[in-house]
């Protein structure tokens, strides 16, 4: 329903918004981040492909944990590629969040796989792809997903993933054959995307955004020297979504939260 | 002498608080300690009641010194916005400690988060000392602008509020505000006392 030209939606039951005009079900995957389901019109549409951007410590890879085990507690199964850090390393800081359940992982309910682990059992170079191990590799992700039939996904991150093709056209191709892949699964998937700080860009190659239904962009803002998080919903396919500049906390105890951003000149 | 301004400093806080939603107190520097001191006693006075208390004028750590055996039902928990960025590391289970007093919608959030893991039923109290401490550290338009979410997200949830600020250090515009979104102003003077 359109009022004063914004869509309006119900909420009518666990994760599910109706349009009013259309009569169409969204349904819709829980962040686990009140805040930001809130902003999200009830969550991600389920099968969306998300484009989780920020610098280094933006709290890309804290939000996409928080994600699968939010998820993983309701009963969706869910697997994290990590192509950035090793196991031991994510596992580890993980265990510093409250909301991290080791219980989850060791049921499989959430699992964590390292791409170069992977690499090395297909025998391919883990620091230089051809296409045909860009393919294979593309391959086992879908198997992976399938075999496990997860409900979410999360690679971490794409930028690492496509550094290791030689040209941008291999580059370009990948993604968009990734972008296939995910669009033929009912898999709601967040993909990071690394981008150098105080830069508005979504992307490392440019060509990551085009795939993706959604794109969350986490900054910051400097205040007297100090440095706020801050998390914005940029696109989002299948939702009215809020497009408003939120503070963003990671903290041990909550994992992340948002609140209003004060927006006063200073 | 000092007995009798704290009493009737904490009788005026306590009339004012039980009808008003929303407390403004604005005070000389030279009242502060006294104003403190019933404000705690006031709170260590009504052990079935939940109170929040945001220091940005002293740190937790000097607080407890001087107070600690007020703490004692429980009651009050702690926000302190200026120990971290003084480059004091102290941990407390009974207080949050925030990394700087600029960071103002971190100080919205643990307000919030301290009293959503209270029971509904329970009287809730916020106190923010204060808002003329908080200039020190922002400017005017964003301490008005968090002072303005902080009130409207207590008036909803039903939270009551105490705001103090001190005289010497007061900007107009933040006493607009607080004139504003309190129900009742309370000027701090000895001969009123």
């Amino acid at each position: 329903m359109v009022e004063d030209g914004v869509y309006v939606y119900n909420e009518t039951h666990e994760g599910k918004n109706v349009d009013k005009e259309s009569g169409t079900l969204h349904e819709k995957c829980k962040t686990g981040i009140e805040e930001l389901d809130r902003k999200l019109g009830g969550g991600i549409p389920v099968g969306n492909s998300v484009l989780m951007v920020g610098s280094s410590g933006s709290g890309k890879t804290t939000l996409s944990m928080q994600f699968l085990i939010d998820g993983a507690r309701h009963g969706e199964r869910g697997v994290f590629f990590t192509i950035t850090e090793p196991l031991f390393k994510l596992i580890k800081n993980m265990e510093n969040f409250n909301f991290y359940d080791k219980k989850l992982i060791e049921e499989g309910k959430v699992n964590i796989i390292d791409l170069r682990i992977i690499s090395d059992r297909l025998g391919l170079d883990t620091e230089k792809y051809t296409v045909d191990d860009a393919n294979a590799l593309l391959d086992v992700l879908k198997d992976i997903a399938d075999e496990l039939n997860v409900k979410r996904l999360v690679i971490d991150s794409i930028t690492a993933l496509c550094y290791r093709l030689q040209s941008k056209e291999m580059i370009r191709n990948f993604i968009f054959k990734l972008g296939a892949s995910l669009a033929s699964t009912d898999c709601t998937t967040i993909l990071t995307s690394e981008v150098p700080p105080n830069e508005i860009k979504y992307s490392q190659y440019g060509t990551e955004e085009f795939i993706a239904d959604g794109i969350i962009f986490l900054g910051d803002v400097n205040r007297r020297g100090d440095i706020i998080r801050t998390l914005q919903i940029i696109k989002m396919r299948g939702t009215a979504h809020s497009r408003t500049k939120s503070a963003m906390s990671i903290s041990s105890k909550n994992g992340i939260e948002l609140a209003p951003l004060l927006k006063s000149r200073e | 002498m000092g007995n009798t301004i704290i009493d009737g400093l904490k009788e005026r806080i306590s009339n004012a608080i039980s009808v008003n939603q929303s407390v403004g107190i604005m005070l000389p520097g030279n009242n502060y300690s006294d104003l403190t001191q019933a404000l705690f006693e006031f709170m260590n006075s009504k052990p079935k009641t939940a109170w929040v208390y945001v220091t940005i004028t002293n740190p937790y750590g000097s607080i407890e010194k001087k107070f600690g055996d007020m703490f004692d039902k429980g009651n009050i928990r702690f926000i302190d916005g200026i120990s971290r960025a003084a480059g004091i590391y102290e941990i407390n289970p009974n207080c949050v400690f925030i990394e700087s007093p600029s960071q103002l919608e971190k100080i919205l959030l643990e307000i919030m988060n301290a009293f959503r893991d209270l029971e509904n039923n329970i009287q809730k109290y916020l106190v923010i000392d204060s808002l003329s401490s908080l200039l020190t550290y922002n400017d005017v338009s964003l301490v008005t602008e968090f002072f303005t979410h902080l009130s409207n997200r207590t008036k909803l949830e039903d939270i009551h509020s105490i705001s103090l600020s001190i005289e010497e250090e007061m900007e107009e515009n933040i006493s607009k505000i607080l004139y504003l979104k309190s129900n009742k102003i309370i000027k701090v003077r000895e001969s009123f006392i």
